[in-house]
């Protein structure tokens, strides 16, 4: 304690910019941490809540994936002694079209039982009309909106709102106005009531039900009511808590949760250099005060201590202004995500309100403190194991002893061993590609400080013909500190080789997406019911695809029904068409199986075509039989084919429509994908389609390029982490520079004062410190660039085999590579021009009298 | 002992009578709604109703509809359709009662041109807005209820036999039991109080009996939803039994078709 009062206190009040960027590299990696955290938890809490309000009382929701059942099945439940009250429902999501309201959620429900199970609680004087179902039933306009969407747009009672609708823009009527809280509150108050029956026509479902909500009798149980429902349904349906649907939710999100927790390590790993660089810097420029103290008989512990005290402090100050700035982050953060997994998951979910998980702040702060004593660890050791008299000495401390370079290098050969080891095991998925991915990362950062000298010398004459004097003492002052140098190198070097494996992945990712895009999404046009492909919360009835098939201009059209159904207890997309039809428009990339015969056999409902990734993340093979729930029972169906399939991040199947038209009981169709005829000009037949229907369907046509840009802005968007990782590197480049210059400059006040005592210039001292600067970042750069293009196999190995199962070829990103070498020099550069400028106008008396 | 023996069969040869006299009584009750049920007894029925819902804060809504019966005694079929007000206007209910279940019923809205069922479990919600419930649509035939003769009682200036009726197994009601007022003179109904439990729920009374076509039959009929404190009052008019109908009439496609 009084070494902390006596030493660190007023080495922290000299270096407030220093201290400031360790807290500042600490709050990052917290700061990253729990801003992903909180915004994907806020935004499955949202959903949950969002499913908690709708179900009201609720005990178990029967579905069936999301392709829904015929209303048959409703009496059937309805009929069970263990059942008291069962409703249907149907859910959609409508774009209101109005700005800054987003969507809204309407749930249709049938008014005449709804109100065993949901409480309705509306605006007083109102209840009378909204309380006369008759006239709400009656009228299939009349809706139901919230306390807050009315207010948000105006609406009372009786008031029109203009929606969309399958038969084109509707006008709606206000016919009651619910109180907040409680239902009104689900989907952020964004939420609307329609009957039941009218949203049938509305969203074009046909004569199905998308979901149906019960309650038990008082008398039985949750697992006895649960087994007799399956019992009379068959295994075709989901009977589960209403609960159950976030876990859903969660898996078919799986990928993003992922991503969030790959890049909070990241800021972590890339905080944990920083710190460590810091450290080593403190520990460097109090070498003195820890020599006096030694020989003053300070033990080694109490040095120890010392440093790591003072990495407890600066963790807990920095993880604690990490996680209010993380939350402030969260915040801005959760609506887009949710935005963007509506638009990828076509899964309607509304963020209200931040959900800060304790346990993930405890653990925030927790991480932040034992990474900051974990990065201190090292030097707080060097500091209590150095002999006083070398570390009274200046300029011993920066450099390795041989011993110490030995065992670097002999680790560095170790960790190569075991990687090697793990790749030539058959090291492509599970502990052994983590370890062997560990290895090298730790390979890389044994041999830094050889590399760093290797390229210093080999950049030595490149700097001194660009600037003799300045040059060689710019490469000099790096090749004298070996110990700084490595650090900052090591930290940007990792950081560099993230971006650079996560830049591969974006790169192969868009390079397999446009390959499956010029093979499989080969149509002229695209007739869907909204903007967003995902959405399937509005369906067409398949007489549009007869209609669309007379137009003269058109040559062929293929109806698809796309829906999520559970296979394993995990959502699957199963897409359902014309395989013979699709068998002579496409070439889809094989995986396994001979496809021409697979399409034909396909077609004829002998099986199904797999994509690659359901195929990898559920071990199925060619010939393996897939068991697949459906309303009219389990289909037995052999896995005929695998192909590259991008049209979901969960995987999809294939199957022929007229199969699943009659074990689905439904003839609904999402999208329509229109040949047209030669010489058709794809632009000309949008308009025409748009002409023929508009007025009568809510219809939208997608001409191939804008689909293709579609998806490649929805692959921008997933991506759009990597570059806020760029962002992140950038940083973290800029905080190890300015605080390894601002240390070697501290440590050379003495020799730069003489230096311009003798007559050197105000330029040259600048001049040096920029090179220096430049040097640190070009050779963190070539060892960046060279780790990265190591690590982009394992980013790679891992996506395939434990992530997404998908088959993504090895592709360096050139050109994130190509944008890294510019800023890396720029923000080098930047980053030095401050301490370059405190080299230059420190006082030359007070600078010689240093030491 | 002898004594004891002679004790033993004074007491059996009470309870004997006790439950002959219930067994009496319960009889009678039967008898009672057996001739109530009789004499309302016709082959169809045909009436204009008039609704008045009057909510607890005394606004007054207003509704028209037709009624069309055919059969009678747990085998009628009855179509009601609503002609007033315009936003409502061709709705229809369908409802087919059986002898020995709850009964089937359908509502048809003609601007979506579909029927619905209404499931059993709704039967206990009001009917559209009204303090009827879906289950007071239905037909109370006698076969699905017990009742017992609770005794007599003054109605106003009649005189009434104050019986109570419980749902049979087979009859599916929100009402554990209902008391009913019969008058003695007439044998009609003049009041029903439905209970769940001890709490009164509904009370229905009866009044401005006429006879049309030898049928007493009430014009008047005041719904009144205690808990809500809200009533509805049906005035019928245009009053015809035994007009010729068509079984057809009565069927789901004829309901979509007639509307």
């Amino acid at each position: 304690m009084i070494l902390l009062r006596l030493l660190s206190w007023p080495y922290v009040r000299k270096h407030k910019l220093r201290t400031s960027l360790t807290i500042a590299g600490i709050a990052l990696g917290v700061l990253v941490f729990v801003a992903m955290r909180t915004a994907n938890n806020s935004v499955l809490y949202g959903f949950q809540q969002t499913v908690e309000r709708i179900a009201g009382k609720a005990q178990l929701q029967i579905s069936s994936g999301e392709t829904g059942f015929p209303e048959e099945v409703l009496e059937k439940v309805q009929a069970l002694p263990e059942v008291e009250v069962a409703v249907p429902v149907i859910e959609a999501n409508l774009n209101t079209g109005r700005k800054g309201q987003g969507n809204l959620l309407v749930l249709a429900v049938d008014m005449t039982g709804d109100r065993s199970l949901r409480q309705y609680e509306f605006e007083e004087g109102e209840e009378a009309v909204v309380d006369d179902p008759l006239v709400f039933l009656a009228q299939p306009d009349s809706i139901i909106v919230t306390r807050e969407f009315a207010a948000a747009n105006g609406l009372t009672t009786n008031s029109k709102i203009r929606l969309e609708t399958m038969d084109g823009p509707k006008q709606f009527t206000v016919r009651g106005i619910m109180k907040s809280g409680g239902l009104a509150s689900a989907f952020g108050g964004n939420l609307a009531i329609m009957d039941i029956y009218a949203a049938q026509k509305v969203f074009g479902r046909g004569r199905t039900f998308d979901r149906i909500d019960l309650k038990l009798k008082p008398e039985i149980s949750l697992e006895a009511g649960k087994a007799a429902l399956q019992q009379a349904l068959g295994p075709g349906f989901q009977i589960e808590p209403p609960s159950s649907r976030g876990k859903q939710f969660e898996a078919i999100a799986k990928l993003f949760g992922i991503a969030a927790s790959l890049n909070s390590l990241f800021a972590l790993l890339i905080g944990l250099f920083i710190i460590y660089n810091t450290f080593a810097v403190a520990v460097a420029q109090r070498r003195s005060e820890i020599g006096i103290l030694r020989s003053l008989g300070a033990s080694r512990n109490q040095i120890r201590g010392l440093f790591l005290s003072e990495s407890v402090i600066m963790g807990l100050v920095g993880s604690l202004l990490g996680i209010v700035l993380g939350l402030l982050l969260a915040q801005a953060m959760s609506g887009y995500i949710s935005t963007f997994l509506s638009e990828i998951y076509g899964v309607a979910q509304h963020t209200e309100e931040i959900a800060a998980d304790p346990l993930v702040l405890v653990s925030a702060a927790l991480i932040g403190i034992a990474t900051s004593l974990a990065a201190a660890w090292i030097p707080a050791n060097d500091a209590a194991t150095a002999d006083p008299v070398k570390a009274i000495h200046k300029g011993a401390w920066e450099s390795f002893t041989d011993q110490e370079s030995r065992l670097r290098l002999l680790g560095a050969v170790a960790f190569i061993i075991v990687a090697a080891l793990c790749s030539f095991t058959g090291g492509k998925s599970g502990f052994r590609l983590y370890l062997g991915y560990l290895s090298v990362v730790l390979a890389a950062v044994m041999l830094t400080p050889a590399a760093v000298k290797c390229i210093v010398r080999l950049l030595r004459p490149l700097w001194r013909w660009l600037l003799p004097v300045e040059g060689a003492l710019a490469t000099d002052s790096l090749l004298q500190t070996p110990r700084r140098t490595s650090a900052t190198v090591a930290a940007v070097m990792l950081s560099l080789s993230l971006v650079i494996g996560l830049g591969g992945v974006a790169a192969a990712s868009y390079r397999s997406i446009l390959d499956w895009m010029t093979a499989a999404l080969n149509p002229d046009l695209f007739v869907g019911s909204s903007e967003q492909i995902a959405d399937r919360s509005f369906r067409f009835p398949p007489e549009i695809g007869e209609q669309l098939q007379k137009l003269d201009f058109i040559d062929e059209v293929q109806m698809v029904r796309s829906a999520r159904v559970l296979y394993k207890d995990t959502p699957v997309m199963m897409v359902s068409t014309s395989l013979e039809s699709l068998r002579r428009r496409i070439r889809p990339k094989a995986v396994a199986g001979d496809l021409e015969k697979a399409y034909r056999e396909a077609a004829r409902g002998e099986g199904v075509i797999l994509s690659d990734n359901l195929a990898l993340q559920h071990g199925l093979k060619v010939g393996d039989i897939m068991e697949i729930s459906s309303p009219s029972g389990v289909l037995k169906l052999p896995v005929l084919a695998i192909t590259i399939d991008y049209s979901d991040q969960r995987g999809a199947l294939l199957m022929e429509r007229s199969l699943y038209i009659e074990k689905w009981k439904d003839p609904t169709v999402n999208l329509f994908r229109v040949y047209l005829k030669p010489g058709v000009a794809p632009e000309e037949a949008k308009r025409r389609i748009l002409e023929r229907f508009a007025q009568e369907r809510k219809l939208f046509v997608m001409t191939n390029q804008q689909v293709r840009d579609y998806i490649l802005r929805i692959t921008d968007q997933w991506f759009g982490l990597t570059y806020m990782q760029i962002f992140v590197a950038v940083l973290v480049a800029v905080l190890g520079i300015v605080n390894s210059l601002t240390v070697s400059i501290t440590d050379r006040r003495r020799e730069l004062a003489v230096l311009q005592a003798v007559g050197g210039l105000r330029r040259q001292v600048r001049q040096a410190v920029w090179m220096e600067a430049l040097g640190i970042g070009a050779v963190s750069l070539v060892l960046g660039l060279l780790l990265g293009a190591v690590i982009l196999q394992y980013y790679l190995d891992a996506i395939r085999e434990d992530l997404a199962g998908m088959r993504l070829d090895y592709y360096y990103p050139t050109r994130i590579a190509l944008l890294l070498v510019p800023t890396m020099l720029i923000t080098s550069f930047v980053s030095a021009l401050w301490p370059a400028e405190t080299a230059v106008r420190t006082s030359l008396v007070e600078a010689l009298e240093y030491e | 002992m002898s004594n004891s023996n002679a004790r033993t069969r004074s007491s059996c040869r009470r309870v004997f009578f006790l439950l002959l006299a219930a067994q009496a009584l319960a009889q009678d009750a039967r008898q009672i709604m057996v001739e109530v049920q009789n004499r309302a007894r016709s082959n169809s029925q045909h009436y204009e109703g008039v609704l008045k819902v009057v909510d607890s804060k005394s606004k007054v809504s207003e509704k028209r509809w037709t009624y069309d019966r055919i059969g009678s005694a747990g085998q009628s079929k009855v179509i009601l359709r609503f002609t007033a007000p315009a936003e409502v206007k061709g709705v229809a209910v369908l409802v087919i009662n059986h002898p020995d279940r709850a009964s089937d019923q359908w509502m048809w809205t003609p601007s979506l041109q579909r029927d619905r069922r209404i499931a059993l479990q709704d039967r206990s919600t009001r009917f559209f807005g009204t303090d009827f419930s879906f289950e007071d649509l239905e037909e109370r035939d006698v076969e699905q209820f017990d009742y017992k003769l609770l005794g007599e009682e003054k109605c106003g200036e009649s005189v009434c036999y104050k019986l109570e009726s419980r749902p049979r197994k087979t009859k599916v009601s929100q009402y554990s039991h209902s008391f009913l007022w019969v008058e003695k003179e007439r044998m009609i109904i003049l009041r029903i109080e439905g209970y769940q439990r001890d709490r009164l729920v509904r009370r229905i009374q009866y009044s401005d009996h006429q006879k049309v076509q030898n049928i007493w039959t009430p014009l008047l009929i005041e719904v009144e939803d205690v808990g809500r404190k809200s009533k509805t009052i049906l005035r019928t008019d245009k009053l015809q039994y035994n007009a010729p109908m068509k079984e057809e009439m009565f069927t789901l496609q004829a309901l979509r078709r007639e509307s």
